[in-house]
């Protein structure tokens, strides 16, 4: 049962069973700006978040960085080959070091170099040089010289960040003692592991700013009952009612069947489908069925009322050929056709008409994706 | 003129509507836009826009993905929608037309919007 704001704002928790009433997040869960501030933590301080894809910096030194929630992050390849993240901070007086520097244009850097006083850190983290100002206390007539300590490389590193990887996908994770990312992904690393995700390079990134709260986006990926009315051309090859929806701790899969069997090269993975990865709390993998590459969304938050789609497409070969570019321009058509819904959506929740929202029995994975935003919301 | 006016700066962008016979001066292309919303909100006429300041030529296309094209040479991280508009305005296209194309070549996936207000190719 809808509940139509009376004024009195009268709602629930979203109800455990998706038999009952109250089986939406209260319309404020998506307009409100406190909620915005508190999801920082909640959900994006507290789960693993994707970050990046690791080919896209194959050298040492290769880095690109991130802003999640108020936190910006440095994600480099270290001399190890390894993927490290750490907050973009300076451990001496706390400047941001790098400028922004996206996942499609990295940068590179021997060392990470701060520029207000050019303290320097290895690839690493750990504090590799000071200046000489630092090291004695010329100016300072109540100290000595030998009473300046040399700054320790480790207590003074970078302040790192949790790093884990499904195959070439980092992820991060703020919290002081997260769970597992494997625990968290479940089947769906397994799953995606078995493909040969690193083969596949990134080729077209598309970012585009949506006027909706960034669950609004992701409850209408989830779902494809709006598809026969909104997208057309492409549910034309689709057998819609074919279609499955699993639903599993933190992720939740769209499986789609195509009309006509799709030609086997046609696709990186075996299943003659096309299958949509939702990963809670933003991150998408699309397993497409028409396509020898993937892509991966992630619904990255602005504020209450927007939040940027960065849209990431992989094929063997970065250069598209022309059917490729095409399938780009038609994911494209996709977005834009959701756009307009999302946006439109979220017109009626400001209206401030309704206090809760309710969902249909098939709406179990847009269900899912509110029960998770409580449960963050509570823990 | 006075003294005062001519002291006046003139603004370096504006756009009219012909019907009400009013110019308006604004600062930047896509306050341009913003008229447009504005005055056609109100009394749902299209305006065109009558004086630019741009530091290039303007394309002479009036399809608007080759407006977009051409114009993204010179922008970083999105074409204003206020350059495209000036661009088709001098081709005789109306602002509202402009802005109507524009959503439609948005809806064939052809463009998209990488922040507020601003197109680029797909
Ligand atoms: S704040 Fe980074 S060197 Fe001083
Ligand atoms: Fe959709």
């Amino acid at each position: 049962m809808t509940r139509w704001n009376n004024g009195r704002d009268e709602v629930e928790p979203v109800s455990p069973d998706i038999t009952e009433e109250t089986n939406a997040l209260p319309a404020r869960y998506f307009t409100d700006p406190a909620v915005h501030e508190m999801e920082k933590e909640t959900v994006f301080g507290r789960y693993w978040v994707y970050a990046g894809h690791a080919n896209c910096i194959p050298d040492a030194g290769d880095y690109f960085t991130r802003n999640i929630g108020d936190r910006e992050i440095i994600v480099v390849r270290t001399h190890d080959g390894d993927v490290e993240a750490f907050y973009n901070v300076c451990a001496h007086r706390g400047s941001a070091m790098v400028e922004e520097t996206p996942m499609t244009d990295p940068g590179n850097a021997g060392r990470i170099k701060c520029p207000y006083h050019l303290w320097t850190y290895d690839l690493d983290g750990s504090l590799a040089s000071t200046p000489k100002s630092f090291e004695d206390a010329r100016l300072n007539p109540d100290l000595e010289d030998e009473d300046v300590s040399e700054p320790d490389a480790e207590e003074n590193a970078l302040m790192s960040v949790h790093t884990d990887r499904i195959g070439p996908f980092v992820f991060v994770n703020f919290d002081d003692d997260p769970m597992p990312l494997a625990e968290q992904a479940g089947s769906m690393k397994t799953e995606l592991e078995s493909l040969p995700l690193e083969e596949y390079h990134l080729a077209r990134r598309i970012v585009s700013e949506v006027e909706c709260n960034w669950k609004v986006f992701g409850g209408n990926y989830s779902e494809c009952d709006h598809c026969q009315a909104n997208h057309q051309d492409w549910v034309r090859d689709l057998e819609l009612l074919e279609s499955e929806l699993e639903v599993n701790d933190y992720h939740w899969i769209l499986h789609y069947q195509h009309k006509e069997d799709v030609d086997d090269e046609m696709r990186i993975h075996e299943e003659h489908e096309a299958k949509f990865y939702y990963f809670w709390p933003n991150f998408t993998v699309n397993m497409y069925g028409t396509a020898d590459g993937y892509g991966t969304y992630i619904i990255d938050p602005i504020d209450e009322g927007r939040f940027q789609l960065v849209a990431d497409y992989y094929f063997k070969d970065p250069d598209l050929s022309d059917e490729e570019a095409e399938f780009v321009r038609t994911s494209r058509q996709l977005q834009e056709e959701d756009f307009e819904l999302v946006e439109r959506q979220q017109r009626g929740l400001e209206s401030g008409a309704i206090a809760q929202a309710q969902l249909g029995p098939n709406e179990h994975t847009v269900h899912k994706l509110h029960r998770l935003a409580q449960e963050a919301y509570e823990a | 003129m006075t003294a005062s006016d001519s002291r006046q700066r003139q603004a370096p962008f504006a756009a009219a509507c012909r019907e009400c016979e009013v110019e308006q001066g604004v600062d930047s292309a896509n306050e341009l836009v913003a008229f447009y919303r504005r005055h056609s909100r109100q009394t749902d006429h299209d305006v065109v826009v009558t004086r630019t300041d741009f530091a290039f030529d303007l394309p002479t296309a009036t399809d608007v993905e080759t407006v977009v094209a051409e114009l993204e040479a010179h922008y970083e991280n999105g074409v204003p929608l206020g350059a495209v508009v000036a661009a088709t305005s001098e081709q005789g296209v109306p602002v509202g037309e402009t802005l109507e194309e524009l959503h439609d070549v948005r809806l064939t996936g052809a463009l998209y919007e990488p922040r507020d207000d601003h197109v680029a190719v797909v």
